[in-house]
Formats: C-alpha cells, sequence, structure tokens
C-alpha cells in the first residue's frame, strides 16, 4: 500500500493540457477520488501513475522512491477500467488466473489466489462460467478480480460503474470501497459521478482543465468549495452576484438591488466584485418570515426525499432548492416565497476572470 | 392536435425468449411518461416498437386511435432521440436540424425559422454553425432533441437521451427536457434506468422487469405507497426487514422484526402471525429510546444530512438519515435504537421466494 506522490507533472495533446503541473499526493491505504467532468484530464493522470503513459514534465513517486520512468511491472498497480475487458473465449477462473499464469506462479499459489478471489467478489459458484453468461455487475466484478490476483498494492479505477445500471452502481460502490479496505491498498478512483465520489471517498480532488482546483473530505468540498465552479459541480448551486461590504466575521456582499446577503469569512477586500454561492440543497425557502430574496415559485418535482422547487426572481434569474418532501402541498407553484440560508452556507468567491457562466460551465 | 399512444397486449419475442410480455398502456395527450427498469427489462424493446423500428410479434400500437401495424417509422410522425448521439457529422448543427422539414421539401426559409426556434430553445443559437464534433455531449445531445422537435411532432420518443452524458450534465438537461415538453405540450415517452432520473421527468412512470410491467403510478405514489417490494427497492433507497405480524391495534399493526425490534406500521391488511416484508426508506428511520438495536458501522456526510449504516443483531445493515450529527449519539462502533415512523412503512407479505429473489435487478 504505497503513498503516491505526483510533482508538476504535465501532459500535453496539442494544445490541449490534460495534465497542467499537476501536484497530487495520495496517503498510505488511502481511497482517493478524482471528480471532474470529460475532458478534464482524470484518465491521462491514472495511465501516467500506471505507467502506461509517460508525463512530458514532472515525477511521480512511489512510496517517496522516483518511479517516473519506471517499468509497468514494476509499479505493481492494478488498472480497472470502464469497459470490463475480459476475455471473452476464457471462462472467470481463467480470466482471474490469466496474470498469474503468464508469471508462471505454482499451481498452489493459482488455488489460493483464486479460492481467496473467487470469495471476495462473491462469484464462488460461477467460476466456470464465460463473461457473456455473467450479468454487467458480476463482469466487473471478475475484472476487479482479475486486477487484483496481480498482486496489486495500488488499485487505479477508471470510472469502473460507469457502464452499469444506476441502481446497481449504488449497491456496488460500497463493495468495492470496502474491498479495497479490506485488502489495505491504496486507491485511486477517478469518476464524472458527485455522488459516487462523496459516498466512496476518504479525500476529493476535483479536476478541470488538467488542474487540481481542490483536495480535501466530501464535507470540506461539499461545505467549503475553492471556486464557484467546485460549488456547482458537486451538488449544484445558486449563484448571486454583487460587492463585498466586508469579508469577516462573516462576508456582506451588497446585490445589484441593494440586498445584502450572508456568508462565511473570506479574505476578499472591501468593493470587490464578487458571486456568493450556497447549494440548492442549502438554499431554505419560507413564506413565514423575511428572506434575503423574494421569489415565485414556478414548479415542484416530487423527487422522493426531496422536492426539487424552481423559481423565478424579480430579476429574472432563476434559482432552484431541495426541501423535504412533506413540504408537499404546503408550497405550491405561483407562490410567492422568502429565501434565506445560514451564513454558513454561503461561499464568497472573487468574480471568475473569465466570467460566471464561463466557470460554472460542467463540460 | 391531441396525441395518445395506446399499447394493447404488446409483446415482442425472439425465438423462445420472450423480451417484451403483452403490455396494455395508455399515454395520455401531453403527458410525460417513464419507462424504467434494469437493464434488459424490455424497454428499450418496447420503445421502439412504439416508433415502428421492431415489429411486435403480438398486440397492437395505437397513436391517436389509429392502428400503427405495417406504418414505418418515417410516417409514424414522431420525433425520436436516441441515446447515442446520431448527428450527421458532416452537416452543421443548423442543417442537422432542419434535415425533417427540408426532407418535407419545406421552403428554405421556413427550414430556417423552424431550425431557429426550436435551436433557440435548446439554447444553442450561438452555435449553430458548428459541426457536432465542436460540441460537447450535452450539447449534441440538445441538438438531437432540436432536430426530433423540428419534425412537429407532437409525440416524442427519448430512448436513454442522457446516458452517454456525464452525471452533472444529465441534472441539468433532465429538468431542461422537462421544461420543453410541458412548454410544447408534447406527449412523451422517455426510457431509462436512472431512477432519479425518471422521478424528475415524468407525469407517470412505468417500472418494468423481466418483459411485464411491475406497477406504473405517479413519482410519487411509487416512492410512498410501492405495491410491490421490488418497486420499493427499485425506485429510492430503503430498508426491506423481515417479521411477523404481532398484534393490530386500531388499523396500526405491531410488527416483531427478525432482528429483534418491534415496530408498528399503519396498516392492518395482513392478519395476526403472518410473515410480512416492512419498506422504511432511511430518512423515516431514527434513533430512539427503545426499537431495534444495531452497532453504527458507517456515517458518510451527503451534503444537506448524514446516512449512518447499522448492524442489526441478526447481522442485517440498515441506513437512516439524520440531518445533523450528535456525536456524542452517533460514532462507529456505537450502539443505537432505531424507530420506525409508522405511517411510511409499508408493510408487504412476504414472498415465497424471499426478499432476495423479490428484488433481483438481473
Amino acid at each position: 500500500m504505497p503513498t503516491v506522490k505526483l510533482v508538476k507533472l504535465s501532459k500535453s495533446y496539442g494544445d490541449i493540457k490534460a495534465a497542467d503541473n499537476l501536484d497530487l499526493e495520495v496517503k498510505d491505504g488511502e481511497y482517493l477520488c478524482v471528480l471532474g467532468p470529460t475532458g478534464a484530464g482524470k484518465t491521462t493522470l491514472l495511465r501516467m501513475i500506471s505507467g502506461l503513459l509517460a508525463p512530458d514534465k514532472g515525477k511521480i513517486f512511489f512510496n517517496g522512491k522516483d518511479y517516473t520512468v519506471k517499468e509497468i511491472e514494476e509499479r505493481k498497480a492494478a488498472l480497472l477500467s470502464q469497459t470490463y475487458a475480459l476475455f471473452p473465449q476464457l471462462t472467470v477462473e481463467e480470466n482471474i488466473l490469466f496474470g498469474l499464469d503468464i508469471r508462471g506462479a505454482d499451481e498452489r499459489t493459482k488455488e489460493q489466489v483464486l479460492i481467496s478471489m473467487l470469495d471476495l467478489v462473491r462469484l464462488s459458484g460461477r467460476s466456470d462460467a464465460f463473461p457473456r453468461e455473467l450479468s454487467g455487475g458480476m463482469q466487473q466484478r471478475t475484472a476487479l478480480a482479475r486486477a487484483l490476483a496481480s498482486g496489486a498494492d495500488l488499485l487505479l479505477l477508471d470510472e469502473p460503474l460507469r457502464a452499469l445500471d444506476a441502481r446497481l452502481r449504488i449497491s456496488l460502490r460500497t463493495e468495492l470501497r470496502s474491498l479495497a479496505k479490506t485488502l489495505n491498498m491504496t486507491a485511486i478512483h477517478v469518476t464524472h459521478d458527485q455522488d459516487e465520489a462523496l459516498v466512496m471517498a476518504d479525500r476529493v480532488a476535483v479536476i478541470r482543465d488538467g488542474r487540481i482546483l481542490q483536495i480535501g473530505t466530501p464535507k470540506e468540498v461539499w461545505d467549503e468549495p475553492a471556486t464557484p465552479f467546485v460549488a456547482n459541480f458537486v451538488g449544484q448551486s445558486n449563484f448571486f452576484t454583487g460587492e463585498v461590504l466586508q469579508s469577516s466575521p462573516l462576508t456582506l456582499l451588497r446585490t445589484p438591488e441593494g440586498t445584502v446577503l450572508k456568508g462565511r469569512p473570506s479574505d476578499l477586500p472591501q468593493g470587490t466584485s464578487a458571486v456568493l454561492g450556497v447549494k440548492i440543497g442549502n438554499t431554505e425557502l419560507t413564506k413565514e418570515r423575511k428572506g434575503y430574496l423574494k421569489a415565485r415559485v414556478e414548479r415542484i418535482i416530487f423527487e422522493g426525499r426531496n422536492l426539487h422547487v424552481d423559481m423565478v426572481m424579480d430579476s429574472g434569474q432563476r434559482i432552484s432548492s431541495k426541501v423535504p418532501s412533506w413540504r408537499k402541498g404546503k408550497i405550491v407553484a405561483g407562490d410567492m416565497v422568502e429565501i434565506y440560508w445560514e451564513e454558513s452556507k454561503g461561499t464568497v468567491f472573487p468574480m471568475p476572470p473569465s466570467g460566471l457562466e464561463n466557470e460554472l460551465k460542467v463540460e | 392536435m391531441m396525441v395518445e399512444v395506446k399499447l394493447v397486449g404488446l409483446g415482442k419475442r425472439y425465438g423462445p425468449v420472450t423480451a417484451v410480455h403483452k403490455v396494455d398502456l395508455t399515454v395520455r395527450d401531453k403527458e410525460y411518461v417513464t419507462i424504467l427498469g434494469p437493464s434488459g427489462c424490455g424497454k428499450t424493446t418496447l420503445i421502439r416498437m412504439i416508433a415502428g423500428i421492431i415489429e411486435p410479434t403480438e398486440g397492437k400500437v395505437f397513436i391517436d386511435g389509429k392502428d400503427m401495424t405495417g406504418v414505418p417509422i418515417e410516417d409514424r410522425y414522431i420525433g425520436y432521440v436516441f441515446q447515442n448521439i446520431a448527428l450527421f457529422p458532416h452537416l452543421t448543427v443548423q442543417d442537422n436540424v432542419s434535415y425533417g422539414p427540408r426532407a418535407r421539401d419545406m421552403p428554405r426559409e421556413d427550414q430556417m425559422r423552424i431550425s431557429k426556434r426550436f435551436l433557440d430553445m435548446v439554447k444553442l443559437l450561438d452555435k449553430m454553425g458548428m459541426l457536432p464534433g465542436e460540441l460537447c455531449g450535452g450539447e449534441q445531445q440538445k441538438a438531437s432533441l432540436a432536430r426530433a422537435l423540428s419534425s412537429g411532432s407532437k409525440l416524442l420518443l427519448l430512448d436513454e437521451p442522457l446516458s452517454a452524458l456525464d452525471s452533472r450534465v444529465r441534472v441539468d438537461l433532465r429538468y431542461e427536457l422537462r421544461r420543453l415538453a410541458k412548454e410544447l405540450g408534447l406527449t412523451t415517452i422517455h426510457v431509462t434506468h436512472d431512477q432519479e432520473e425518471a422521478q424528475s421527468v415524468s407525469d407517470r412512470i412505468v417500472l418494468m422487469r423481466a418483459g411485464t410491467v411491475v406497477e406504473t403510478g405517479t413519482p410519487e405514489e411509487l416512492y410512498t405507497r410501492p405495491k410491490r417490494i421490488f418497486t420499493a427497492n427499485f425506485i429510492g433507497e430503503t430498508n426491506l426487514l423481515d417479521g411477523w405480524v404481532l398484534e393490530i391495534k386500531d388499523g396500526v399493526s405491531v410488527i416483531e422484526l427478525r432482528n429483534g425490534g418491534k415496530v408498528k406500521v399503519n396498516q392492518a391488511d395482513r392478519p395476526v402471525g403472518d410473515a410480512v416484508v416492512i419498506s422504511v426508506r432511511p430518512e423515516f428511520m431514527f434513533p430512539a429510546d427503545e426499537g431495534m438495536r444495531a452497532t453504527v458501522t458507517s456515517i458518510t456526510y451527503m451534503g444537506t444530512y448524514w446516512r449512518v449504516t447499522a448492524n442489526t443483531e441478526d447481522e442485517e445493515e440498515v441506513g437512516f438519515d439524520t440531518a445533523t450529527l450528535d456525536e456524542n449519539l452517533l460514532t462507529i462502533g456505537k450502539e443505537v435504537y432505531l424507530a420506525v415512523n409508522p405511517k411510511t412503512a409499508v408493510l408487504y407479505p412476504r414472498p415465497n421466494d424471499g426478499v432476495q429473489e423479490a428484488i433481483k435487478l438481473e
């Protein structure tokens, strides 16, 4: 279970920077999720760590040793991709033992590894099956067993659940994480799915345009987003623009309409043009008292545990909120509501140089 | 113009394999219906039979009361969006969108006007001169949608339209899809495997499994009062707990659970002594002074709440949600007593083949 350290890693394809001076440290035994949109450089990152791809610049350290130019085999890293890539003409057993066969492992070792792997991925009854006879979830578990049987101690997962049905994906999340934990492996899992990252990761690294924007626990990334993009990509946010009046002990932001909004303390100088982001799940609405802003409810969508409420403010700006489902019927389309949030749930950012709309693009 | 779609005993067999078995369904004018289910449940075959891409082996499709048997896709007058974006790569976005009007020999002026109208609707007016390859995935799918709409059809068929996209893009687009369908007054049939997507866009959900319809209802009906255990498990998250009816009093059943706890359920249609399964959503289970005993095994931050999992005395895993985390009460390894909100739990007869078989996806 190695520590992995990437120092100023760069990789370009023509004009596109898939990795741009990227620094990242993964702790021993950690489950790290690298979260970002398609094209952010997630797969490139994994391929460089695995040794399939050489960086243009920068260094890769395993356990403090420079592995930048080491061969793939020496890295003891198992890469699991989003398509299962099993050999269709081989059985589950033959697929799992493929790596050991190549290395000429003896029968006893093979037997032991096979039994423990089949048990681990709950496929003990299916060792003679061919991949096509298995469901998608079983195929992915077989691929995982094959990756693990290679004796790797670093697990690299490239969107491992993407090809699966939504419902199956949810049940495999916990399984995959506990497997990595049971085996004491360090895991780097890249995904575009923010729910997956929140549920599975010890820490989440948010990546965009080949750069890590923020790394932290799921709670840190959710509650204290580093940029408007992070605030919006992880869990959707509403944004309000204005001018900073003060930055401590709370940040006060005056909107063009003259309303003063409150958020967490920041280090923004007075007078800065800024934007306040608040998660739609933390955007509260009431008819009982005065809030920061007024909005008219446009529609309400029942989503199970929550209602999704879309609203329009006087300025024409659209905002959304998620409220618990028991409030159904208490708020209806057409209602005028007051919008507020806990001060600790608002984060104030300097106005992005490329403009807010560009900053928030999710692909 | 009214568009109603009616399926009567619709089925499809491939040799010995039944992909879809006798589906009866009426989709009302301007209704947004999703066909939801796991891989291999027959949902794609079903929508393709409605479109006329696949010929049924039994039953009939009626659109506006007209029997569509033998009518090819181009004469069914529908807008169809595929999972894998199917734009012409060498045509500009606008030429893709004006393809339908052009094929019907509309005057060039009308082609331009119609394509611009729908490109404006999906917010792609500024990119209409680009080639599909220059757009990102979500934009390509919006262009596909504009092309489907420019046919002028009031019937929109969406075959896993968001599956190929990143989940964050999917979330934004699903709200837009519903908005658009409602603004244009379309009758929409949307196929998906994603239950969250189905809940967000639908007036009604048709849940399928193994070629048959399990249950049909509004998102709220299927979430709060699912008639089948499969539905309770597939739509949203739930705890399914084994037990027996201990007593019934004033319309409330007291259930003794296999894990030793006792819970009350406001439902009394199973006799005393019956083996039952209760379904309780994580947001309706909470720590209390008494109830079922369990040991906390994990605590996960979900943004607006904490998801706690715990193991009951018979090693069953249960999940419950809490808005604030009181660390004196909830830490890993700590014992808690869990109670259930009796209004929200749903009672089922215990299935003969067991719960696992009843909820199996594949």
